[in-house]
């Protein structure tokens, strides 16, 4: 038993070796922060975060939200970041992944919810 | 979803097992939660155990605390293993390119391998040995070797998330 599972955990340590891509929480430029606003053209209301794609005046935007629990208890419900609405979301741009912004708050409807 | 990811770890993340996890809003969390309280149990056992081979605790006879301590390990590390697993499928193919994650199951192996070892011959030193006496220094050394990686894996845990 505990061998198989050895196995398999160098396999899976030596299948992924040398690539670096990856976006943890501590790859994004908090020192330039960016506001993106657009309406929202997918939503994947899902752990670890919430994710939705907003059609910017630039180009198109993955913006990371937050967990589902945190989400839901402040009133951001899967309704309220439907596909559709216009949503204005003020974060941190990523340094690892092309397009992709960390929210800081997002702004649906005239109301503004933190996203930490 | 990570493009440049194996094939078989994309084919994870996109299962309906995956999308369960992560669509359900308590199942990601409470992998979380468990991982953490599963972390616990194991390093108690761990570390009881890992002393007892060193030396600490030597009026206790080193079976006494060892046996126990082990099987409180060995099912910490099986409830690591399952939340793990469930975290781990949620965002496979992410979590499989981070450069920690990748250091920290190579090193949980090399704990594994490290147990399998010494405990190997371990189940025959303790048989009746008594307490006050140091064990063979393989033995030593081979629990200081599983206090260092078992300590790292726990700090390589965390520090996904910034790397």
């Amino acid at each position: 038993m505990l061998r198989r599972l050895m196995l398999g955990l160098v396999l899976v340590a030596g299948s992924g070796a040398g690539v670096l891509a990856h976006h943890g929480w501590g790859s994004y430029d908090a020192s330039k922060p960016i506001t993106v606003v657009g309406p929202i053209e997918t939503l994947k209301y899902e752990n670890p975060h919430a994710l939705i794609t907003v059609k910017a005046a630039d180009k198109v935007w993955t913006v990371t939200l937050a967990p589902v629990s945190r989400m839901q208890a402040r009133g951001a419900t899967a309704d309220f970041v439907a596909v559709g609405k216009t949503v204005s979301a003020y974060g941190y741009v990523s340094t690892v992944t092309k397009d992709e912004m960390r929210a800081e708050r997002i702004t649906v409807d005239g109301k503004t919810v933190e996203m930490r | 979803m990570l493009a440049e990811a194996p094939h078989l770890l994309v084919a994870l993340e996109q299962s309906g097992l995956a999308a369960a996890i992560r669509q359900s809003t308590w199942a990601y969390p409470a992998a979380n939660v468990g991982h953490i309280l599963a972390l616990t149990l194991f390093a108690g056992g761990v570390v009881a155990m890992d002393l007892r081979l060193i030396g600490a605790f030597a009026a206790a006879p080193p079976g006494s605390v060892v046996r126990p301590a082990r099987r409180v390990a060995i099912a910490g590390l099986l409830l690591m293993l399952l939340t793990g697993s469930m975290l781990f499928t949620a965002e496979a193919s992410h979590v499989a390119m981070n450069p920690v994650f990748q250091i920290k199951a190579g090193l949980i192996a090399l704990g594994i391998l490290n147990a399998l070892l010494a405990g190997r011959r371990l189940d025959g030193l303790l048989v009746g040995a008594p307490p006050f006496e140091p064990l063979p220094l393989g033995i030593r050394l081979a629990a200081v070797l599983s206090l260092a990686v078992w300590l790292s894996v726990a700090a390589c845990g965390r520090l996904i998330a910034y790397f």
